[in-house]
């Protein structure tokens, strides 16, 4: 039976990718793909259809925008050729030399799609059924067919091309450094500096290696030319720069006329057209190996057909959810962080060790959208995450929340002592590669002055946050008068309004020893008024009035006296929905924000006049209630959703982001 | 310098960083001979809560705030300078923290001593769109001129602002008094205003106009002989 059960499982799952394969495109995105994006379109054109969508304002534009680029006449996004209704792809692939941008798209009519290259005079070559379309330097290549297109962007990476080897292999020579006016830069050719072009003409005349070719050939007459009308020394050293320099392919070669108009031009202008000519060249250099890396990596890229593809990782296929419209999965971040940012940056720090494998999608719905996302977590870092989360919000919180008058809150519950305990290892994952030595004495020396049984005592970890809207508080300031009579100022004081936010915010306490000192100590040195069971922080410049009280196990801080007063003496009346106690109680992570409930209670002055204020009113009636939580870790996986309510008088999440699109436009 | 007017620019920003904000109020009492008293002041008070506030920080925005020592400090450089400077006399600086006003007097012996000085002073109190102008008096013919001169330099600061610092500028105002022993006969600048005993005039603008160059402050005052 255990066995049938499996064979289920398994068949079911075949058929499955077996469907995927036929239908979409995702088997032909490589294995070893860094980041794939997929774009349900037959989930967007369920939720808004073709014609809805070319009424629309965006639908307008990109008509118009892609019917303009290829000078033909358009009407609606069908007829650029794509299959609407399938799904679309983007994905990245990198290494330490390159990163391919990749968009892969289903198409339905392969004729309208030559139309866009044909009608923008763009020629592409064909070859069989497989069109190949390059941008001027072959970085930037379409390739398609009768039933896709492939988009592809490269950009050769900077710190590949810097390496000593690479560079001398490539016959670059080292970048130009402004600032290095050293007597290195004198003895070698490698440096340029723009400073001493200016003082020194003789030896930085030397600096700009140009390939001996293009100097004999391209520029030698601008050289004798000029040499008529300006005899001036630095033609010899010019000379001495040919010698100097490496035979270069002639393919590399830069373009003549700048080095004709270098010459014709005052001497330091010609030194730094020559800088520049020497980086252009440069940089052709390295868009030529691009493009030959572009162009292998696309040979026969609709032929091949057993190559492994990205439905061969169990991580991708197990992200696919047939009901996200978008879905975004990165295959580790950690290798994605190492990938993209130089080795020189991070100097070997491994900030986000231990994190694996995410993924983000996006569900638009019929009554809200939202974006759920996932990350995998290495064993360790799974086992501290644990440790952290096993604290809840305290449920005593709830006595003191009042649902009908609250905007937001914000909660968060993290177990303060396994924080402490865990904080030294997290160091030493992230700084251990490199500062071992001073990671593990920083450590050492946190965990031995810290008491971290005791600290977790005094503040356990969790808190919330209630932002209970805005308030206004009238202060007075001083102003001048003039009087008619002969403009004598006088200072008067006036009032005027002012506003702020009203919050409560509880933490939790077990050991209230160390607080009630201080509060004694405060109160002594008057920055502390003592009220009826509760307290005035007496901070003359504070903006506002902050009182706070220690019930319940709770330390409270807000700007509410009469809320302050009523939770000092057991009178608060508190009122929450079971639907917000669950989410506070089931997460560590939970906020929530009612940009309705805030709509009105903006005071006119602080938008300036009353029209924004409309509009801002307006803008914040339309929008949903906003929803945030983490979910609790599941195996090494954590996760976590945001969401938005959408206005009951929409049909779907698509079409309502198209009428705010649309809205913002009136 | 640009790079130092700059910095002025952002001190300034940081004393007053949202909207609502501050006021430069210049007096001129001008005896017939043409001596007299100037009285200059910045009245940050209408935004003193937020200057509160953001006196309690370290730095705001990527601007540091200035302490209340560095303030007093750059004050008594101004009060240094105003003591050296010559033909000035009985200088008095104050500064109100609770209300973040701080004002600067002195008395003169001619007119011509307070050009240069006034310009000193105005960028000690961080304030800069105001400080290109000369000020003459002519005993003979008993006029008084205020001569301005916009400067580009005040709208390439002001366009590198970042827009929530922009505000800051809004609704700041600058107010010009001159007062004078003799009857205001004619006056060039429409913007002004003459007091009921003719002896004084007044011009109140928005600084946003002296930014952008669109308000010009000079004037040339005829008094009755």
């Amino acid at each position: 039976m255990k066995h049938l059960y499996k064979y289920a499982v398994t068949a079911v799952f075949a058929i499955g990718t077996l469907a995927v394969n036929a239908q979409d495109l995702a088997h032909k995105i490589p294995s070893d793909a860094l980041i794939v994006v997929t774009l349900k379109g037959d989930n967007l054109t369920q939720l808004m259809s073709v014609k809805e969508f070319n009424n629309t304002f965006a639908g307008q534009e990109i008509t118009k925008k892609l019917a303009e680029s290829a000078k033909s006449n358009f009407k609606t996004v069908e007829d650029f050729g794509f299959n609407l209704s399938s799904t679309f792809y983007y994905y990245n692939r990198g290494n330490d030399s390159v990163s391919y941008n990749c968009v892969l798209a289903p198409l339905k009519n392969v004729n309208q799609f030559d139309q866009l290259f044909k009608g923008a005079e763009k020629s592409f070559t064909q070859n069989g059924k497989v069109r190949t379309f390059y941008s001027r330097d072959s970085t930037e290549v379409v390739l398609w067919n009768e039933e896709m297109v492939l988009f592809t962007k490269s950009d050769g990476k900077e710190s590949y091309f810097s390496r000593p080897d690479v560079s001398k292999r490539l016959g670059l020579p080292a970048p130009f450094v402004p600032a290095a006016a050293t007597d290195t830069a004198l003895t070698t050719t490698a440096v340029a500096d723009s400073t001493l072009v200016m003082t020194e003409p003789e030896p930085v005349i030397q600096e700009p290696v140009l390939p001996r070719k293009t100097i004999k050939r391209k520029s030698q007459k601008a050289v004798i030319k000029n040499r008529k009308r300006h005899p001036v020394k630095r033609k010899p050293a010019k000379k001495k720069i040919i010698k100097t320099e490496e035979l270069q392919p002639e393919e590399y070669m830069t373009d003549s006329t700048a080095y004709a108009t270098a010459d014709s031009i005052p001497y330091h202008e010609a030194v730094d057209t020559a800088l520049a000519n020497s980086y252009i060249r440069n940089e052709k250099i390295k868009k030529a190996e691009t493009a030959r890396w572009t162009k292998n990596m696309i040979s026969g890229y609709f032929e091949k057909s057993n190559q492994p593809s990205i439905l061969n990782n169990k991580d991708f296929t197990k992200s696919i959810d047939q009901k996200a419209e978008v879905t975004v999965w990165i295959s580790n971040a950690d290798k994605l962080m190492n990938t993209y940012v130089p080795g020189s940056y991070l100097k070997g720090i491994n900030i986000l060790n231990g994190y694996g494998s995410a993924n983000i999608k996006l569900y638009l719905e019929k009554s809200a959208i939202r974006m759920r996302s996932e990350i995998t977590f290495s064993n360790e870092m799974a086992a501290v995450f644990r440790k952290l989360n096993k604290r809840k919000l305290n449920r005593k919180f709830f006595n003191y929340i009042n649902e009908d008058k609250l905007i937001g809150y914000m909660g968060y519950a993290m177990d303060s002592k396994a924080y402490l305990e865990e904080y030294p290892k997290l160091m030493s994952q992230m700084y251990g590669a490199v500062y071992k030595d001073e990671v593990t004495l920083a450590t050492d020396l946190f965990s031995l002055l810290l008491d971290e049984e005791a600290v977790s005592k005094v503040i356990k970890g969790d808190g919330l946050f209630i932002f209970n809207g805005l308030s206004q508080k009238d202060n007075t300031y001083q102003t001048y008068e003039y009087n008619e009579q002969n403009f004598e100022t006088k200072a008067v004081t006036k009032t005027k309004k002012e506003t702020l936010p009203d919050f409560l915010l509880m933490i939790s306490t077990e050991d209230t020893r160390l607080i009630n000192k201080l509060i004694a100590y405060g109160v002594k040195k008057n920055a502390v008024k003592e009220q009826q069971n509760y307290y005035e922080l007496a901070v003359s410049k504070s903006p506002m009035a902050l009182y706070f009280t220690i019930r319940d196990g709770i330390i409270f801080l807000g700007t509410n006296a009469d809320e302050m007063k009523q939770i000092a003496n057991h009178q608060y009346q508190a009122s929450i929905s079971g639907k917000h106690k669950k989410m506070l109680a089931s997460s560590n992570f939970a906020a929530y924000f009612s940009a309705k409930k805030l709509a009105g209670k903006i005071p006119a002055e602080e938008t300036g006049n009353s029209d924004k204020l409309a509009k801002t009113n307006k803008l914040l009636s339309s929008l949903g209630d906003i929803y945030i939580k983490s979910d609790p870790i599941n195996g090494n996986v954590f996760s976590g959703e945001v969401s938005m309510d959408i206005p009951a008088q929409q049909q779907n999440a698509l079409k309502y982001l198209f009428s705010i699109i649309d809205d913002t436009r009136k | 310098m640009p790079k130092k007017h700059f910095r002025y620019l952002v001190l300034l920003l940081t004393l007053c960083f949202f909207s609502s904000c501050f006021q430069v109020i210049e007096e001129i009492n001008l005896a017939d001979n043409g001596a007299g008293t100037v009285n200059l002041t910045v009245n940050l008070s209408a935004s003193k809560t937020r200057v509160a506030s953001i006196m309690l920080l370290d730095s705001i925005n990527g601007y540091k705030v200035p302490s209340k020592q560095t303030i007093q400090k750059e004050m008594d450089e101004v009060v240094a300078y105003l003591k050296n400077s010559h033909g000035i006399s009985n200088v008095k600086k104050k500064v109100d923290f609770e209300n973040y006003i701080a004002s600067i007097s002195f008395a003169f012996e001619n007119v011509s001593n307070i050009n240069n000085i006034n310009q000193h002073v105005l960028k000690k109190l961080k304030v800069n769109a105001i400080n290109n102008s000369s000020y003459t008096y002519n005993t003979v013919n008993h006029t008084f001129q205020r001569n301005y001169t916009h400067t580009k330099e005040a709208v390439t600061q002001y366009n590198k602002l970042k827009p929530e610092v922009k505000n800051v500028f809004k609704e700041a105002t600058y107010t010009s008094i001159y007062r004078f022993e003799k009857p205001i006969m004619n006056y060039t600048n429409p913007l002004a205003k003459v007091s009921k005993t003719k002896k004084a005039i007044l011009l109140n603008t928005g600084i946003l106009g002296l930014i952008n160059g669109k308000t010009n402050l000079t004037n040339k005052i005829i008094l009755s002989p």
